[in-house]
């Protein structure tokens, strides 16, 4: 598949924006073809290069997530409060056809970065802005993360919890990753509109709409007055042939015995318990359900004395079904995560696997990714494709615009 | 705005898909002007009775997931087991755009439902896929659900607990949201690909790929052999600062004390402890982070001493950061949620209010919700506008291929 093949190729994508919603959806364009321009602060350019030192991430040596955001793009570091720099920066807008911004609102009237700023620029520009909780409204101009606007606003971590325990957690980054496929969807409609009416628009999405859509079942019931009810934590189960069990070295089996009426036997005869058939208090799925709490302190031991593969084993072939609760280090080597193109090879001998985008397209694969820009790797290159001479290019230099 | 001014007016979209991710997607292309056919089989796609069967749903008076996920949509029921269901079916997708299928595999073989079968009759056709797995591998014919594909097994799960705790709790649906938006990009692309080449396309993505790709970060680090050790539990966090606490109603506060050795002061006054400043066990950071879990007691205690308006108030007052962890019932009420659009009104009586798409753009507003079909409402309707002679539909009818 050449290059020119990708549905993107020819796109030309400012990503002037940081940490990972954002830039995140400027990498699914690259993946499929489009040269994507990052514009940084010339030094420590986006923050996010920095973030694999952050205590909240997994530790490595190796810088992972810089691999995985900044895949695929071209780096240019113009300092955009350098009065030399706005020049250059229009001269990339002026042939761009997507840019991505993510400044809180009060930073882009600032730096003149607006759609009402760009437009007059060029008309033809899809403007794809992400903040965190909308253009509008009280909260506009708060800087808005993942776990604050996506997860903590929306509902989503206070509805993530066991009956009485504290609230959900979530991964570093899961909210703005999702919201990146929102802000590609909405970058393919202003393309779309611009090839129906010859005009660039302003397209966008913030990360609490995104929060809200994804808890859209428990909100649209909040809605019209109804409440998500209490899950039971494991050790107070409902019905504690659905519950959830930890094994011998810390993992947890879920098991999904919907059908006790046909696999009760089967059950206690698999586990090592035929006495439990014959147990008076059990006796029927009535008496299972209203003695949950008895059965599940039964089977709690049961479970806690093998591993997680012996119950693999002793219930393959059975037909008790379970449900696997698997952990990153066995999915990454997932037969079936291979098969879905979950993970790509890339030619960074420094960090060789990387997660690949989940659209999948029929007439198209995936770019493989190298090692993603330094600071500034192509700032020249990206200039004399403006048309800068490199006496241009030095005065930049030297008056600071330029990193 | 008129409907023919939304980008995609006069896309037909067929979606012969269960459940919520892929029918999801096709209410997002409505939700922008396309006009999307729901065809259910005789019962009916089974997501119409989920806030019944369902134990993990909030119960309502109103369907209200039925009403968000076939918003302006219009439902035909084909049997597609009988061959003029199967042959009728032909016929609408020779004048559609777009087909959304989630069935598993094998069900699509049996039903000649394989994009090879449907290219045959309209090769401009996009038929996009959603699957649990992906399309080839061991478990590609697996029925995948949010909560098994997209949380369970993708080690989401496992991840999001707190050191000791069972896995973490996904809300209903919000893995087969997020994805939603992912099969929009992909129909996107496609849309895109059939504009400079003139040829459909197969496009699609998996639940698995999905959680993975919301966990990037983590499972990136993963392919880099970095893990994140779990989260210690609130009443023994690693940083007394930077944890969550329980209010007396029940409710939590994300204390996040960045500035901590500014903020300390100030902290001790708001949960009017005073005497902490002096107290030479939290004299300083380091003092302060190696008793965390003595610090976080005595933290503990005071926030559970006032409800949760009470802390937001004078936290505010006091300057000390927090976050904002809302409850579903939250939501609806909250000003910036109308501002960032993520609440909109809609055509329904019964139901005023609905979520609305998260993608915003500058040239168009989403469709206001009119009410989601009834079983087989539109089947007249619509086997008329494909061609069908009222004779045709009359003997389709007679036969119980359509209802």
């Amino acid at each position: 598949m050449s290059e020119e093949a990708l549905p993107l190729s020819g796109l030309v994508v400012l990503d002037i924006s940081s940490f990972i919603a954002a830039p995140a959806a400027a990498v699914a364009l690259a993946d499929f073809g489009a040269d994507v321009i990052k514009i940084e602060p010339p030094g420590e350019g986006d923050p996010h290069r920095h973030n694999y030192k952050n205590a909240s991430y997994p530790q490595s040596d190796k810088n992972f997530p810089w691999q995985l955001d900044g895949r695929l793009k071209r780096s240019i570091a113009l300092d955009l409060k350098n009065a030399s720099a706005r020049a250059v920066l229009e001269r990339l807008i002026g042939r761009a056809d997507v840019m991505i911004v993510n400044f809180p609102p009060p930073a882009r009237e600032r730096l003149k970065l607006r759609w009402e700023d760009i437009e007059p620029i060029n008309p033809r520009l899809v403007y794809c802005s992400l903040t965190g909780y909308g253009e509008t409204g009280p909260d506009r101009d708060r800087p808005g993360f993942d776990i604050t606007a996506y997860f903590g606003r929306s509902g989503i971590l206070d509805a993530a919890r066991y009956e009485g325990g504290p609230p959900g957690l979530s991964l570093p980054a899961q909210g703005d990753r999702a919201t990146a496929m929102t802000l590609v969807a909405a970058i393919l409609l202003g393309l779309r509109q611009r090839d129906r009416t010859g005009k660039g628009s302003w397209v966008g999405t913030s990360l609490y709409a995104n929060g809200v859509w994804a808890n859209g079942t428990s909100a649209a019931g909040a809605l019209i007055g109804a409440k998500l009810p209490p899950r039971q934590p494991p050790d107070r189960p409902r019905n504690a042939l659905t519950n959830l069990y930890r094994t011998r070295d810390d993992r947890w089996l879920q098991l999904l015995v919907v059908r006790d009426d046909r696999l009760w036997e089967p059950f206690c005869a698999a586990i090592g318990r035929p006495d439990l058939t014959a147990d008076p208090r059990f006796i029927d799925r009535g008496e299972r359900r209203t003695r949950a709490l008895e059965l599940g302190q039964e089977l709690a031991p049961v479970f806690a004395a093998k591993s997680y593969a012996e119950w693999e084993g002793v219930f393959s072939g059975t037909g008790i079904p379970f449900g696997v609760v698997g952990r990153l280090a066995d999915v990454i080597d997932d037969e079936q995560a291979a098969h879905a193109g979950i993970f790509a090879d890339t030619t960074n001998p420094e960090v060789p696997r990387t997660v690949n985008n989940p659209i999948r397209l029929g007439f198209a694969k995936p770019r493989t990714s190298g090692p993603p820009p330094a600071v500034g790797q192509h700032s020249e290159e990206i200039l004399r494709e403006l048309s800068y001479s490199d006496a241009d290019i030095a005065a930049l230099r030297k008056a600071g615009a330029l990193g | 705005m008129t409907e023919s001014g939304l980008p995609l007016a006069g896309l037909r979209v067929l979606d012969i898909s269960s459940f919520i991710a892929a029918p999801a997607a096709a209410v997002v292309l409505g939700d922008w002007g396309a006009d999307v056919i729901k065809i259910e089989g005789p019962d009916g796609d089974a997501n119409r009775r989920i806030m019944h069967d369902s134990s993990n749903y909030p119960k309502g008076e109103v369907n209200y997931p039925w009403q968000m996920d076939s918003r302006n949509k219009r439902s035909l029921v084909l049997d597609l087991k009988q061959p003029p269901a199967r042959a009728a079916l032909d016929r609408l997708i020779a004048t559609s755009d777009v087909l959304v299928c989630n069935f598993p595999p094998p069900v699509r073989d049996k039903l000649r439902l394989t994009y090879d079968d449907v290219k045959q009759v309209n090769p401009k056709l996009i038929y996009a896929s959603l699957t649990g797995y992906g399309e080839s591998g061991p478990d590609r014919d697996r029925p995948g659900f949010d909560v098994t594909a997209y949380f369970a097994r993708s080690g989401l799960l496992d991840a999001q607990r707190y050191e000791g705790g069972p896995p973490g709790v996904p809300v209903p649906a919000q893995g087969d949201r997020a994805t939603a938006m992912t099969l929009v990009s992909a129909i996107l692309m496609a849309l895109i690909h059939r504009m400079k080449t003139g040829e459909g396309s197969w496009v699609g993505t998996s639940l698995l790929g999905n959680g993975l790709w919301s966990c990037g970060v983590i499972a990136q680090a993963a392919l880099v052999g970095a893990y994140l050790p779990h989260r210690p539990p609130p009443d023994r966090p690693r940083s007394a600062l930077g944890t969550i606490y329980r209010t007396s109603d029940d409710r939590w506060l994300q204390l996040t004390i960045v500035r901590e050795d500014k903020m300390w002061p100030g902290i001790c006054e708001t949960i009017g402890c005073p005497e902490l400043l002096d107290d030479p066990r939290f004299a300083t950071v380091e003092e302060r982070r190696k008793r965390s879990g003595e610090l976080a007691t005595i933290l503990g205690k005071a926030f559970a001493s006032r409800d949760y308006e009470h802390w937001r108030k004078t936290m505010s007052a006091h300057g000390i950061t927090f976050g904002v962890i809302s409850r579903p019932q939250d939501v609806p009420d909250d000003a910036q949620a109308v501002a960032c659009g993520a609440i909109v009104d809609t055509a329904i009586p019964e139901m005023p209010r609905t979520l609305a798409n998260p993608i915003r753009l500058g040239f168009a507003e989403q469709q206001i919700a009119k009410p989601a079909p009834a079983l087989g409402q539109h089947s007249d309707q619509i086997l008329a506008e494909a061609g069908l002679s009222r004779d045709e539909i009359a003997s389709l009818r007679a036969s119980g291929a359509i209802r």
